[in-house]
């Protein structure tokens, strides 16, 4: 990391970003071009084109002070204010499709300005469900994860990772990847749907079969990613956590993730590379997303967010 | 330069009945309005009444005391809120014979 780059804020200093950082955001600053993540409406009455996942009521993110009924107030990690995402109390089961509201997301939009190699995603983030009903609930939270929505002149690509918490109230607590199964085809991919248009590989956040042992079309198991997070007593109190992951973009694949202070190899690991779009090339959305495991909200609170490449 | 956002919590739903917008936190924002938006309407002599509500936690909720006029047509309406703590929220409720209300509602805040 350059040195230069601590003098200016002592923020950066928990974080381990390559040569450029491209955005350094701070929710106390405010939403840092962190928005909804919503489909296109370009039809008439500015609706979106049908599908058989409805990409225009996830739960909107906000500015939050992570406050609860008998603790007050948690403020953020080095401040007052997170990105906090949060889902709508409606849930199917881990092997449907999933339902309008059970995810929140955020996405910031930029694009690429310089060649580079090496791409990172790094966050402080915490995870909690709303405290809505006595006890622990750790298991209410099926998964959440970051990535990018990336694309150059040859491909598209979501590159990330996702943790499986829970699939139907039972504890998974294992890394996975953005790297589609072999042979899954379009349909497949849009749950056997007629109506849908989705093309393999994109979007696996809610696309891609998902199968009872955690698995789905669009995520791989990574191996030795197996953890069980710090994740407190009671549900509203929330521990600030640590995640990176660095991609090598040349060869469109995986290097390592971080966890806290557990490194993971992920050499040999690959996103998967769809066709490209039209007009989106140099798209480098970095995104973040949580899925509620049953009928409550569940709530990913980001800190702050680094994104670096070289 | 002060902060603002505006946020969608509902985007083209159908409602019928009782219920309740996404809670939206807003402890930063010292003035809000809500708009509703009026997509579509259906039913006999359908309409749509809807109250501001506040919460501590987020879970629990309140009436703030600031009240829609009440609704019955396609169109855009609003109400200002101030000095409401951290949390926010609307509860409504569509009646008539097969009311149904297709509906976008924003909070528009300013710090």
């Amino acid at each position: 990391m350059s040195k230069q780059f601590i003098a200016y804020d002592y923020g950066l200093s928990k974080y381990n970003p390559l040569e450029t950082i491209l955005c350094y955001d701070d929710f106390d600053r405010g939403a840092c071009g962190w928005t909804d993540l919503t489909p296109n409406f370009t039809l008439e009455n500015f609706d979106a084109r049908p599908s058989i996942i409805d990409k225009a009521k996830w739960g909107p993110p906000m500015l939050s002070t992570a406050t609860y009924s008998y603790v007050g107030t948690h403020g953020s990690m080095d401040g007052l204010y997170s990105l906090k995402l949060a889902t709508k109390p409606v849930a199917a089961k881990y092997t449907e499709v999933p339902l309008p509201g059970s995810m929140g997301h955020a996405i910031k939009r930029i694009s690429r300005h310089k060649s580079f190699s090496k791409l990172q995603f790094e966050m402080w983030y915490a995870y909690t469900p709303e405290q809505d009903r006595n006890g622990l609930s750790e298991q209410s939270i099926r998964a959440f994860g970051a990535f990018f929505d990336y694309q150059d002149p040859n491909s598209r690509s979501h590159i990330g990772v996702r943790y499986l918490n829970s699939v139907d109230g039972e504890l998974k607590q294992r890394w996975q990847c953005f790297q589609m199964a072999d042979g899954v085809t379009d349909k497949d991919w849009g749950y056997g749907s007629d109506i849908e248009w989705a093309r393999a590989g994109v979007d696996a956040m809610w696309y891609g079969r998902r199968y009872p042992d955690g698995r789905t079309d669009g995520f791989t198991d990574i191996a030795g990613g197996e953890q069980q997070l710090c994740y407190n007593e009671a549900d509203d109190k929330i521990n600030w956590l640590y995640l990176r992951f660095l991609v090598d973009v040349e060869k469109r694949e995986y290097i390592e993730m971080q966890s806290g202070d557990k490194i993971i190899p992920m050499r040999g690991y690959a996103p998967t590379k769809c066709e490209r779009y039209a007009r989106i090339d140099g798209l480098l959305n970095p995104s973040v997303w949580i899925e509620t495991d049953t009928d409550r909200s569940v709530f990913l609170y980001v800190d702050s967010v680094v994104v670096s490449v070289e | 330069m002060r902060q603002f956002q505006t946020t969608v919590t509902e985007r083209k739903l159908n409602f019928q009945g009782e219920f309740t917008t996404h809670p939206y936190e807003a402890g930063w924002a010292s003035e809000a309005i809500s708009f509703i938006r009026v997509e579509d309407v259906s039913g006999e002599a359908a309409r749509l009444e809807a109250f501001v509500q506040i919460s501590v936690d987020g879970v629990r909720w309140v009436d703030e005391g600031t009240v829609f006029q009440k609704i019955s047509e396609k169109g855009d309406y609003f109400v200002r809120v101030s000095h409401f703590g951290g949390y926010l929220r609307l509860r409504g409720a569509a009646t008539g014979d097969d009311a149904n209300f297709k509906l976008t509602i924003w909070w528009v805040l300013k710090e």
